[in-house]
């Protein structure tokens, strides 16, 4: 059974570390470098934790658990104007990040007013692009009961943060969090950081119901064992985007143009199996800057294997 | 700074009571402020913002903002109010260059040729400038989709109506009344 863990500390013998990932088998599902300090995120064999534990704090670093690591998360807000961004936006964002996920802020075009509030079908593509999302609303509760329309129609996991706490929403969202609302300073008193872990700790909890689900059917192939295949290809290896490969639950965003590296993707296999086999390969509605890859449950690919009597 | 507030969300007159004073602390204008009223009715939606300021915003030569001594054909002055140093330095420098103004200590200026009379009656502030910065503070703590507005502005008070869609008639004169009571508040 594989753990997910975080290297929180410097770069100074941080070979060492890479090496060990190596050594146990493990992956590296994030390295952020920030001047001289490190943060890996990694997915190593449970039995080899301890041990991994004890270099980590030899070389002076320390260990976090990292409930959300393998996920990327969008947390938007009504528009990017000031009422509603930086605060508190970006200290959610920023909390998401300590729990280890990949966090995203995105503002809709036309997402503020009461009577007024639209999304649009590409702002709807795009939130579907990640693992779940959050949507940051203000603090009358007839203004967030009316905006009901914003995000009821989204397919993937909505956690509501809001000021007071609305009625008739439970049904359209996964969870709903009061006590946060507008704000025009930084959430720093000890009730903020408490409200914090326990929108960090909701969405911990949406996700792995998510999570359950998935595990009923697993996927053809788990997205790490697919990301260190793609790390070999050039393209990704010499790019020099924060992140080149992001892990979903149900597949990676690989930050390549699909356009560029269509044929790549047609020919490279995994298993035996070609990828456009196993996986629905298609380009971020965001840009054509990168390319999201949704792996097909175990039961699809053997469905397909019938289909075309092929079956292995 | 007084902050009364109306309305019909309990949380919301809290957080926006909370947000006022934030943003007006942010912005350096709490202090030039005596009282302000909210009227929030989210339901409407129908928001008046009225304040009242400590003084009305007029105009101010640098003569209210410093003292001055001549000595011959040099001229030095003293900023008594340090609000006012940059708007004093930035005209001082356009009308006698940045050769002849010699800035001593913080809020010590000699100016060579200086003429006092000339260098008192210059306009450091005309007074609609902190009128717009408080106009604009206020935009700023208003709800960003409610962009129908209507502003009232006399003397020492400033009131902003903002609706959503269409300004009524009745709007407006609850505006007034409130603008009026802010009038006569002490």
């Amino acid at each position: 059974m594989f753990e997910v863990m975080m290297y929180d500390g410097g770069v100074y013998r941080s070979a060492e570390l890479y090496e060990m990932i190596e050594d146990v088998g493990g992956v590296v599902l994030q390295s952020t470098r920030s001047s001289q300090m490190l943060t890996v995120t990694m997915s190593i064999p449970g039995e080899d934790k301890p041990a991994m534990e004890v270099l980590c704090k030899s070389i002076g670093g320390e260990v976090k658990s990292v409930p959300l690591a393998g996920t990327e998360i969008a947390v938007v807000g009504c528009t990017l104007g000031r009422h509603h961004m930086p605060h508190p936006i970006c200290d959610i964002a920023e909390q998401l990040r300590q729990y280890g996920s990949i966090s995203v802020v995105m503002g809709l075009a036309r997402g503020r007013g009461k009577a007024t509030s639209q999304i649009s079908k590409t702002e709807m593509d795009i939130i579907e692009e990640y693992d779940a999302a959050i949507l940051m609303l203000g603090n009358f509760k007839q203004c967030i009961e009316a905006k009901r329309d914003l995000f009821k129609d989204i397919g993937i996991p909505m956690i509501l943060v809001t000021g007071p706490m609305p009625e008739g929403l439970d049904g359209d969202c996964e969870a709903i969090i009061p006590g946060v609302g507008r704000k025009a300073e930084r959430m720093r008193t000890t009730e903020e950081r408490k409200k914090l872990e326990e929108i960090a700790d909701k969405v911990d909890e949406v996700l792995r119901s998510k999570r359950k689900i998935l595990e009923e059917d697993p996927l053809f192939v788990h997205p790490a064992e697919l990301k260190k295949l793609l790390e070999e290809y050039e393209p990704v290896n010499m790019s020099l985007r924060p992140a080149p490969i992001v892990l979903h639950m149900d597949g990676l965003r690989v930050k390549i143009p699909l356009g560029e590296n269509i044929d790549y993707f047609n020919t490279l296999e995994i298993y035996g199996r070609k990828l456009t086999d196993i996986a629905r390969i298609t380009e971020s509605k965001i840009n054509d800057g990168s390319t999201l890859i949704r792996i097909k449950t175990r039961s699809e690919v053997e469905d397909m294997d019938r289909l075309n009597g092929t079956e292995q | 700074m007084e902050i009364e507030v109306t309305g019909t969300d309990e949380y919301g007159n809290e957080a926006y009571r909370t947000l006022l004073d934030t943003i007006m602390n942010d912005v350096g204008k709490a202090q030039i402020i005596e009282k302000v009223k909210l009227v929030l009715e989210p339901e409407i939606p129908m928001f008046i913002f009225s304040l009242k300021l400590v003084n009305e915003p007029g105009i101010k030569t640098i003569a209210d903002a410093a003292d001055f001594r001549s000595e011959g054909s040099e001229l030095h002055m003293s900023i008594s109010d340090e609000r006012y140093a940059p708007q004093i330095l930035s005209l001082l420098w356009k009308r006698y260059g940045r050769a002849n103004v010699d800035q001593q200590t913080r809020f010590d200026i000699l100016v060579h040729g200086g003429d006092e009379k000339e260098v008192s009656e210059m306009v450091v502030d005309t007074g609609e400038e902190t009128k717009k910065e408080v106009i604009g503070a206020l935009w700023r703590v208003l709800p960003e989709g409610i962009k129908a507005r209507h502003n009232i502005s006399e003397g020492s008070v400033i009131t902003i109506l903002a609706t959503e869609e269409i300004v009524k008639p009745e709007m407006k004169e609850e505006a007034q009344r409130v603008h009026d009571s802010m009038k006569g508040a002490v």
